[in-house]
């Protein structure tokens, strides 16, 4: 169990920059190397402050305690932080000029403080369209039950 | 209230406008901060002048998934207070976002949807500048639920 250090993450994304696969080198189907993290409530705080939410479910205890959810659940959208937590400097994520193309999401169990997350990731696909390279990612997350908390699909073009 | 009671009273047509999000080198940089998502294409100056195969931008670009989390939160936002559980987002981004634009998310409940063991809610979403154009769109669905999946208690 690896809980999360927001304060002591690689920011120099061109660091490994020639470990990474590029589009060439990305084989379809093939999983990433993934580590699972540990998400405290704290951790939790910090993401849905820094993306800008503010609903007491994420932060309020007691709040959350008269909601569906029973307790203090993460912001669904915390996939955002952790395709980059669970992933390591030599993932082609973080390749510098990978641009978002869209992406779609599907959840089932939320994300509670304490919960230890997973992630199983591939590039599911890649193709050639008007030009620019194209990489499909898709990604599983579970929990420490082993249940599916998110999956998800993107595009991103590659740098090229 | 039971999840069918609380589908039954949310109407069809209903328009959620999220609030509007000006972009900052701050807003980028929390945003960094909170996804670990340090792309130089958010932050270097020097390095947007590049040309991105066919594709060249006016300086740094905010995070497509800071639209992503704004769509979220206006979706969120409307259905926590209501019993609602967010259960999918699909987005095209369709142009980036600059600095000192400001974005407004807006999601139109489209459909209510009944399953054989679900009460589904189907949106629209749209998310314009400032100048009025698209730069985003999207799909969105979430479900009334007597108990979220995983709870233990």
């Amino acid at each position: 169990m690896t809980i999360l250090d927001l304060d002591n993450f690689e920011t120099d994304f061109w660091k490994d920059v020639d470990k990474r696969a590029t589009w060439d080198e990305i084989i379809p189907g093939e999983l990433r190397d993934t580590t699972p993290v540990t998400l405290t409530q704290e951790v939790i705080a910090r993401y849905a402050k820094g993306v800008g939410e503010d609903n007491p479910l994420y932060f309020d205890e007691e709040y959350a305690k008269t909601t569906i959810y029973g307790g203090i659940i993460a912001p669904p959208s915390i996939h955002i932080l952790l395709m980059f937590a669970c992933t390591t400097t030599e993932d082609w994520m973080r390749s510098p000029g990978t641009i978002n193309a869209g992406q779609n999401w599907s959840y089932h169990v939320p994300i509670r403080p304490g919960d230890t997350i997973t992630m199983r990731g591939t590039a599911l696909d890649r193709f050639i369209r008007k030009d620019r390279l194209f990489a499909v990612h898709e990604n599983t997350f579970t929990n420490q039950f082993g249940e599916v908390v998110c999956t998800g699909r993107g595009q991103t073009i590659r740098p090229a | 209230m039971t999840a069918e009671e609380q589908f039954n009273k949310v109407e069809e047509g209903e328009v959620i406008t999220g609030r509007p999000f000006t972009v900052t080198r701050d807003t980028i940089q929390a945003f960094a901060d909170a996804s670990l998502d340090y792309n130089p294409l958010h932050f270097d100056d020097n390095y947007m002048k590049n040309k991105f195969g066919k594709t060249s931008f006016d300086g740094v670009i905010m995070h497509g998934m800071q639209n992503f989390a704004l769509i979220t939160r206006t979706l969120t936002d409307w259905l926590v207070p209501r019993g609602g559980f967010h259960r999918r987002l699909e987005t095209r981004w369709l142009k980036p976002v600059q600095l000192g634009h400001t974005i407004t998310p807006v999601a139109t409940l489209r459909n209510k949807k009944r399953t054989e063991k679900g009460y589904w809610l189907l949106f629209d979403v749209e998310v314009n500048n400032q100048d009025g154009m698209l730069v985003a769109t999207g799909n969105a669905m979430a479900e009334f639920l007597d108990v979220i999946p995983g709870q233990r208690r």
